[in-house]
């Protein structure tokens, strides 16, 4: 908190502009032009957010920020998965809201929160804390590996 | 227009079927990711008795983003500007997928209840909340009933 107004300035104002853009896009999708599969590079280039408000590119990157998103994709990939065996108590995905269903890939956090594994990746790929409990994510996964 | 996910149909069909004590959300007929939202100022609040409109947008990649949502009706409030936008953690760096547009709209209801003059938006309101509360408090009873009573 206490950086709301300088942000304030960069934020944009008008939501309905924001709207304006996701009907163009999603408009583009509509008729895709054959001459597009030409360019798949572009449309392919992968998208990173050091933090959950920022995004880039990986051209955009900072050699800092590239360094931040390669330990988190080591820590994500050190947290445990399984599949949904529909005994666990929660019965929806608080990121997606759709129930789980036997067999789904489900990613456990350290706090025991679980996740459709394809939806918390993404949240963690932004941000290491669990949505729910706020907990951070990595600072318990090294709790763990000096108590091991 | 692109496929709405099923969490933004759950979450509207949610608002509709159990609706907010005093917070309402409307999605635009034609774009289900603009909501149009009345908020009654809380009781006990200096904005009683109002009846505030707000627009909130479920940007591209929500709920991995927040929803950006701004005030329309003008109000005299330490973290709410003269445009309208809200200085509230959980919209900025404190957003989790795991909030709804339901736990947003209570939280700003809540904002309006407990003003944070210590973390101002709109400096000049937040200077005289807290140099003389008693006359912000003036300021933003008037501004109520000035522009969010009766339209």
């Amino acid at each position: 908190m206490g950086n709301c107004l300088k942000r304030a300035t960069t934020d944009d104002i008008s939501l309905l502009r924001g709207s304006d853009s996701v009907r163009e896009t999603s408009s583009d999708q509509l008729g895709p032009s054959p001459y597009q599969e030409t360019l798949p590079i572009q449309a392919a280039s992968p998208v990173y957010h050091p933090s959950p408000s920022v995004t880039r590119s990986v051209g955009q990157l900072t050699e800092e920020e590239q360094v931040k998103i390669a330990k988190r994709i080591g820590l994500i990939q050190h947290l445990p998965t399984g599949t949904y065996d529909g005994c666990k108590k929660a019965r929806e995905c608080v990121i997606c809201m759709v129930e789980f269903i036997v067999g789904d890939t489900v990613r456990y956090l350290p706090c025991m929160h679980t996740y459709h594994k394809s939806c918390i990746d993404d949240w963690l790929m932004r941000s290491l804390t669990c949505p729910s409990c706020m907990e951070p994510v990595d600072a318990a996964l090294l709790t763990s590996y000096e108590t091991n | 227009m692109a496929a709405l996910p099923r969490r933004i149909v759950k979450e509207t069909q949610r608002l509709m079927q159990e609706p907010v004590p005093g917070i309402s959300a409307v999605p635009d007929e034609s774009n289900a990711r603009y909501f149009h939202v009345i908020v009654t100022g809380p009781e006990d609040s200096p904005f009683e008795g109002g009846l505030f409109k707000l627009e909130l947008f479920l940007p591209e990649d929500y709920p991995m983003s927040a929803p950006k949502v701004r005030f329309i009706t003008r109000i005299y409030h330490p973290n709410i500007d003269r445009l309208g936008r809200i200085c509230l953690d959980i919209l900025k760096d404190k957003w989790s997928p795991a909030l709804q547009i339901r736990t947003v709209l209570l939280s700003i209801q809540a904002l309006l209840s407990a003003p944070n003059p210590d973390d101002p938006l709109a400096n000049d309101v937040a200077e005289l909340w807290k140099v003389n509360e008693s006359e912000a408090i003036r300021n933003a009873k008037e501004w109520t009933r000035k522009y969010a009573m009766d339209n």
